[in-house]
């Protein structure tokens, strides 16, 4: 049975999609079968994210609606030969996911051999969210180091306690897992951020990683490419340990501590 | 799976004793009642959430000619609450309500009763290895409280335990008795008992204890940092912070003051 992993988080903008992207190119990278499914319907981005959006045909909305067959619709991922990536609609409303449809796509996915299908979960607490987190084992919780941030991901654990499967069925609970994302060490030590420990006691769930702020982010979501494959970035080794982590190996956590610039890098400037 | 029973039974009856709800009707007028809940509970149809209850008619001043019993019923049922029985009803309405299906309990029927007095014959089903000794069952009935100013109603409700952390979002109702918290409460959630309130672990939502008006009631909390605490609806929020003697610390909240003029005290928890 494939394992469904939903990314989530309440709050938009704190990383979900980046999240989703990197960490089932990680899986794919140790040799898993993965998709990676995009519940945002009627403003998908994964797509974007992983440089794929001229190879959609068909979307999750078809499969749902019986229009299109998963082999049909699932896009071969270009760095990838194990990843798949199922986008949303951009052109339906996002009711028209139900519940049976998706549960129909993850067996079918089941069967097809996948051993990892991740769900990029919209924004907000409404259906597209539900949807994403309801047939869920393990649920990634993406929080920035504010407090707006840490409410709502507080609200979707509240969430993923009473809508999910497992925990209507009286199944053992969905596995949560805290990802703190755009984080700047710099700023915590100053008083302007909340540290990721703040945040751990917070939720009172376990870390499986810290994200650092940097551009590098937004330069790999430009060249339609996920944060994990860049070459020589923080944000990309700290997503490898995140899998790494995810697969149950033992990374220390790293990129959480402030090292102040030596002062030739003060004189002469640099990131 | 019936026939495995050692007698074959197809039905046994056993005592049994239920906690229940009690619904005090002052008026049996059902456009009166509807008004009233409606005020009371208007955006939560289903409020009750299947809740079986019985209708106590003790403080209806003077009894109508008559009683509406379906429209009664049915409006309850709307609010998802379920009437069993009634009781402290004057005899001439008595035919209707066993009419309307619901039975008429004498006021004494729902005190708590001795466990003792009920034969448990399923006790002795599965063979024990060795005779354990008996549970005593008196030790496990909470102490009655001394001088409850509350309407004595000695029903005995089991106290309300939540494993799991509560989340922004979440409401838990401890009806009729206590709460305990085993992995406190995160700021945006409320939590209500008609009794007291345990929380181990951080209390950071809203907490309401007492809330049918038990000035007994009290808050007890390992890590204090509420957003709102309340006892009898006598509450206090904390704009500027709380206080520093009791901030993440042990902390209990308890009324103190006569009848009418109570005061919300909050202090810091001694361990040893």
């Amino acid at each position: 049975m494939a394992r469904v992993i939903v990314v989530t988080s309440g709050k938009g903008g704190v990383g979900k999609t980046t999240t989703s992207a990197s960490i089932s190119t990680g899986l794919a990278l140790r040799g898993f079968k993965t998709a990676v499914i995009d519940f945002d319907v009627g403003l998908r981005n994964l797509d974007l994210i992983m440089g794929c959006e001229r190879r959609v045909v068909y979307d999750l909305i078809n499969v749902v609606n019986g229009e299109a067959n998963l082999h049909q619709a699932l896009i071969k991922d270009k760095h990838c030969d194990n990843l798949f990536i199922l986008p949303a609609s951009q052109t339906r409303d996002k009711d028209a996911l139900t519940e049976d449809g998706v549960e129909k796509v993850l067996k079918d996915l089941a069967h097809m051999g996948f051993d990892y299908v991740v769900c990029d979960s919209p924004a907000g607490i409404e259906r597209g969210a539900v949807m994403a987190l309801t047939f869920a084992d393990d649920a990634i919780v993406v929080s920035n180091p504010e407090v707006s941030s840490v409410r709502d991901s507080d609200r979707i654990l509240g969430i993923l306690q009473s809508k999910s499967r497992r925990a209507i069925e009286g199944r053992e609970p969905v596995k949560e897992h805290l990802l703190v994302t755009r984080y700047s060490p710099k700023r915590v030590e100053d008083g302007e951020m909340l540290s990721y420990k703040d945040v751990q006691e917070l939720l009172r769930i376990p870390l499986i990683g810290v994200i650092p702020e940097s551009d590098d982010v937004l330069q790999a979501s430009n060249q339609g490419t996920p944060a994990i494959h860049l070459k020589d970035s923080d944000v990309a080794a700290a997503y490898l340990d995140v899998v790494a982590r995810f697969l149950e190996e033992d990374r220390p956590l790293r990129f959480v501590t402030y090292e102040k610039p030596g002062i030739l890098k003060r004189l002469f400037g640099g990131k | 799976m019936a026939e495995a029973s050692p007698q074959g039974k197809l039905i046994e009856f056993n005592g049994a004793s239920l906690a229940v709800m009690t619904a005090s009707l002052r008026d049996t007028d059902p456009v009166r009642l509807a008004d009233a809940l409606h005020m009371m509970l208007g955006g939560m149809p289903d409020f009750f959430a299947g809740e079986p209850a019985v209708l106590d008619f003790a403080q209806l001043g003077n009894p109508p000619e008559r009683v509406d019993w379906t429209a009664i019923l049915s409006l309850l049922r709307r609010y998802q609450l379920q009437p069993m029985g009634v009781r402290n009803l004057a005899e001439h309405l008595h035919d209707g309500a066993r009419r309307a299906g619901l039975a008429l309990l004498g006021a004494r029927d729902l005190s708590a009763e001795s466990p003792q007095t009920v034969p448990q014959p399923q006790v002795q089903q599965t063979p024990a290895p060795a005779p354990t000794p008996e549970p005593a069952p008196v030790e496990a009935a909470a102490p009655q409280p001394a001088a409850a100013e509350t309407p004595a109603e000695s029903e005995l409700a089991p106290t309300l335990i939540v494993d799991r952390p509560l989340r922004s979002g979440q409401q838990v109702y401890a009806k009729g008795g206590d709460l305990v918290l085993l992995a406190g409460m995160s700021p945006g959630s409320e939590i209500i008992a008609d009794g007291s309130i345990h929380c181990y672990g951080p209390l950071r939502g809203r907490a309401l204890a007492g809330a049918r008006g038990d000035t007994t009631a009290r808050i007890f909390s390992t890590n204090f940092g509420p957003e709102l605490v309340s006892i009898a609806g006598v509450y206090r929020t904390f704009e500027r912070g709380i206080p520093q003697n009791v901030a993440g610390r042990g902390a209990q909240v308890r009324l103190t003051g006569s009848d009418n003029l109570h005061t919300l005290e909050i202090n810091p928890l001694q361990y040893d």
